[in-house]
C-alpha cells in the first residue's frame, strides 16, 4: 500500500477493532483500508438488505419511459426496457455477491484441504491428488458451465457450482506449495518436540504461517470471479434473463452502451468498485496476518 | 560450577546406540555404538566437531527422524524410547526430555505470540490458561526478562536474539523435563550473551534437579558449564571423563587435538592453533568415518 497516513484518532471503537491488541505500532491499518473495508462491508450489505432498498420493482417494464437518462425520477436512468437501473443495482448487489462469495468459498475450502493433504500425505497421496488438480486446471469453467447447464438447466446455481469446481485446482496448487515450504520449518519441528500433536502441529503452526498468500489470493479473485460469473450470464449458462445481475446487466445493455451510457456505467462501477474495495481488503489482510509486518520489523 | 555431581541412578542412558540412513549408496552409519549416561542433577557435555554424530544423538533421544534406523537403547528414567509407540513419545516429548534449540529464531512460530508458544507444552496437556499464563509469565521472569507480564503478548521477531533464546529455554523447560538436552544453544548468539544464557540454563537446571545433556562443538563453553565430557568423533565417543581430568590430561590424541585449537588468553604471541584434522590419529579412521 503507497499511503501511510497517520488515521486520525476519531472512532476509538472502531480503531481498536481494526487494530487488534492495540499493537498497531506503525499505524497499518490506513485510511485507505478502512475505505475499503468500509465499501467491501456495504458490499456485503448490500447483499444482505439491497433487494429491500430499491426504490422501484427493479422488474417492473415501463416502455415508455425506455432509456430515460439519469435525473430526479430515475437517479440512474432506465434501461431499455424502461426498468429504473439504481433499483436493479441494488437488487442485483445480492446475485452478484453472493455468487461469488460462494464460490470463492467453496474453491478455498476444497483447495485447502486438498491442498494440504497433498502437502503432506506422502509421495502417492501427493501425485493422485496433484493429476486430478491437472485436470481441473485442464477444464476452461465456461466449457464445464456449459455442460452442467445441459445436465441441470442453465441457472446461476450450475454456473456457481461449474465454476467453483473449476476454481479449487489454483488454490490446491498453491496451498501445497505453502504448506510444504512451512512444513519442513524449524519451529515445526520444535513444537514435535514439545509432544504437540499431529493435527495440532498442521492446524496451529502449519497452517497459519501458510495461508496468508492464499487470502491475499482470494481477495484478488473475487474480481476475476465476479466477471467471469458476468460472462456466463452473458452467454446465457448464469444468471437468467429477467434477474438483475451486475454482469448480466452489461451484457444485455451493450447495443444501447453507445447512446446511453448510463446502462453499463452504474453496473459496471458496482463491479469495479467492489472489485477494488476486495483487492484492498486482501492486502489489508496479509498485513494483518504476518505480525511481522503488522507491527514493524526490530 | 564444576563441583561434583551427586551419582544417583542415570536419568538418561544411552546404550549402544547405532543411528544409520538410507541414502542413494546404500545406508550411512552415521553413530557407531555410542554409550553414555546422564544423572540427576548432572550436566555433561557432548562434543566433537560438525558431522561428528553428536547431533543425530541427541535426536534420536526424542526419536525426532522418522527416516533414520537405529538400534540400542536410550532409557529415559528406564523406559526404552527407541521400543515406544508414537503416542508414548509423544508423552516423553516435552513434558519427560525438553531439547533446546540452536537457531532460536527460526524454532519459534513467527505468527505466534511468544506467551502462546511458552504456555502451548502445559495447555496441550490440559492446564489451564490462567495458570499456565501464570507459570510462563515467573518463568520469563526467571530467566531475567525484563516486565515478562507485558512481553508475553510479544511476538518472537520483537525479541533480540539472547531474549529469543530465554524464550525458546523457557519452552523447553516450563512442562518441567527430567531431561534436557541443548543442541548447541548458544551457536547463534554473541559471546557475551552465551555465557548469561549458559549461566541461566546451568542455574535453571540446578534448580529442578534436571539432567541436562549439552552439545557442542565449543570447548570453551563446556569447561564453565559441564561436570563430564564426551567427546565423539565419527560416530564414537573416543574420550569421556570428568571436565577437570579430560581437560588437564586428554588421554586420545584427538582430545587433544580439539583442545589444542582452542586459543588460550595465556597464550605465547604467534602459537600457532592446531587443527583438528592435522593432528589426529589418522591411522585408524579414514575421512569418510570408514574403519580401515
Amino acid at each position: 500500500m503507497s499511503t501511510t497516513t497517520p488515521v486520525p484518532t476519531r472512532s476509538a471503537g472502531l480503531r481498536n477493532l481494526l487494530t487488534r491488541k492495540g499493537g498497531n505500532k506503525q499505524g497499518h491499518t490506513t485510511f485507505v483500508d478502512r475505505a475499503a473495508l468500509g465499501v467491501a462491508g456495504l458490499m456485503v450489505l448490500l447483499a444482505l438488505v439491497g433487494p429491500y432498498l430499491a426504490p422501484m420493482d427493479p422488474y417492473a417494464v415501463d416502455l415508455a419511459k425506455s432509456l430515460t437518462p439519469p435525473g430526479s425520477e430515475h437517479w440512474m436512468g432506465t434501461d431499455a426496457n424502461g426498468r429504473d437501473i439504481l433499483s436493479r443495482v441494488l437488487a442485483g448487489g445480492r446475485t452478484t455477491i453472493l455468487a461469488t462469495v460462494a464460490v470463492i468459498a467453496v474453491a478455498t475450502v476444497i483447495g485447502t484441504l486438498i491442498g494440504t493433504a497433498a502437502a503432506l500425505g506422502g509421495r502417492i497421496v501427493d501425485e493422485i491428488l496433484m493429476r486430478i488438480c491437472d485436470v481441473g486446471l485442464s477444464l476452461p469453467a465456461i466449457v464445464v458451465a456449459l455442460g452442467l447447464a445441459a445436465a441441470m438447466g442453465p441457472s446461476l446455481q450450475s454456473a456457481v457450482i461449474a465454476l467453483a469446481a473449476t476454481w479449487w485446482p489454483g488454490y490446491a496448487r498453491l496451498v501445497r506449495t505453502l504448506v510444504r515450504e512451512t512444513r519442513d520449518a524449524e519451529f515445526v519441528e520444535s513444537a514435535r518436540v514439545l509432544g504437540v500433536s499431529r493435527t495440532r502441529l498442521v492446524l496451529r503452526h502449519v497452517l497459519p504461517n501458510s495461508l496468508s498468500a492464499l487470502y491475499v489470493q482470494t481477495t484478488l479473485d473475487v474480481s476475476a470471479v465476479m466477471l467471469v460469473i458476468s460472462g456466463l450470464s452473458f452467454v446465457g449458462v448464469g444468471a437468467q434473463v429477467p434477474a438483475s445481475e451486475w454482469g448480466a446487466m452489461i451484457a444485455a445493455s451493450r447495443d444501447t452502451a453507445i447512446t446511453a451510457w448510463w446502462t453499463v456505467l452504474f453496473p459496471g462501477l458496482a463491479i469495479a468498485l467492489t472489485a477494488i474495495a476486495f483487492n484492498l481488503v486482501g492486502d489489508w489482510l496479509r498485513v494483518r496476518t504476518d505480525p511481522t509486518l503488522r507491527t514493524g520489523g526490530r | 560450577m564444576s563441583g561434583h555431581p551427586t551419582q544417583g541412578t542415570p536419568l538418561l542412558r544411552i546404550q549402544d546406540l547405532c543411528v544409520s540412513y538410507p541414502t542413494p549408496d546404500g545406508l550411512k552409519e552415521v553413530v557407531r555404538g555410542v554409550d553414555l549416561s546422564v544423572s540427576r542433577g548432572e550436566r555433561v557435555a557432548l562434543v566433537g566437531e560438525s558431522g561428528s554424530g553428536k547431533s543425530v544423538t541427541a535426536r534420536s533421544v526424542l526419536r525426532l527422524d522418522s527416516e533414520a534406523r537405529t538400534s540400542g537403547r536410550v532409557l529415559i528414567d528406564g523406559q526404552d524410547v527407541l521400543e515406544m509407540n508414537s503416542k508414548e513419545v509423544r508423552r516423553v516429548r516435552g513434558a519427560r526430555a525438553g531439547l533446546v534449540f540452536q537457531d532460536p529464531l527460526a524454532s519459534l512460530n513467527p505468527v505466534k505470540t511468544v506467551g502462546w508458544q511458552i504456555t502451548q507444552p502445559l495447555r496441550i496437556r490440559g492446564m489451564g490458561r490462567r495458570e499456565a499464563r501464570r507459570r510462563a509469565v515467573d518463568l520469563l521472569g526467571r530467566l531475567g526478562v525484563a516486565d515478562p507480564a507485558r512481553r508475553f503478548d510479544d511476538y518472537p521477531h520483537q525479541f533480540s536474539g539472547g531474549m529469543r533464546q530465554r524464550v525458546v529455554i523457557a519452552i523447553a523447560v516450563i512442562a518441567e523435563p527430567q531431561v534436557l538436552i541443548a543442541d548447541e544453544p548458544t551457536t547463534a548468539l554473541d559471546v557475551q550473551v552465551q555465557a548469561q544464557v549458559l549461566e541461566l540454563l546451568g542455574e535453571l537446571a540446578q534448580e529442578k534437579d534436571m539432567a541436562v545433556l549439552l552439545i557442542t562443538h565449543d570447548l570453551g563453553i563446556v569447561a564453565g558449564f559441564a561436570q563430564r565430557v564426551a567427546v565423539m568423533r565419527d560416530g564414537k565417543l573416543v574420550e569421556e571423563g570428568d571436565v577437570d581430568r579430560v581437560y588437564a590430561s586428554p588421554r586420545h590424541p584427538y582430545t587433544r587435538a580439539l583442545l589444542d585449537a582452542v586459543p588460550r588468553i595465556g597464550d605465547q604471541p604467534g602459537r600457532r592453533l592446531g587443527t583438528a584434522a592435522a593432528t589426529a590419529d589418522p591411522v585408524s579412521v579414514s575421512p569418510e568415518g570408514e574403519e580401515l
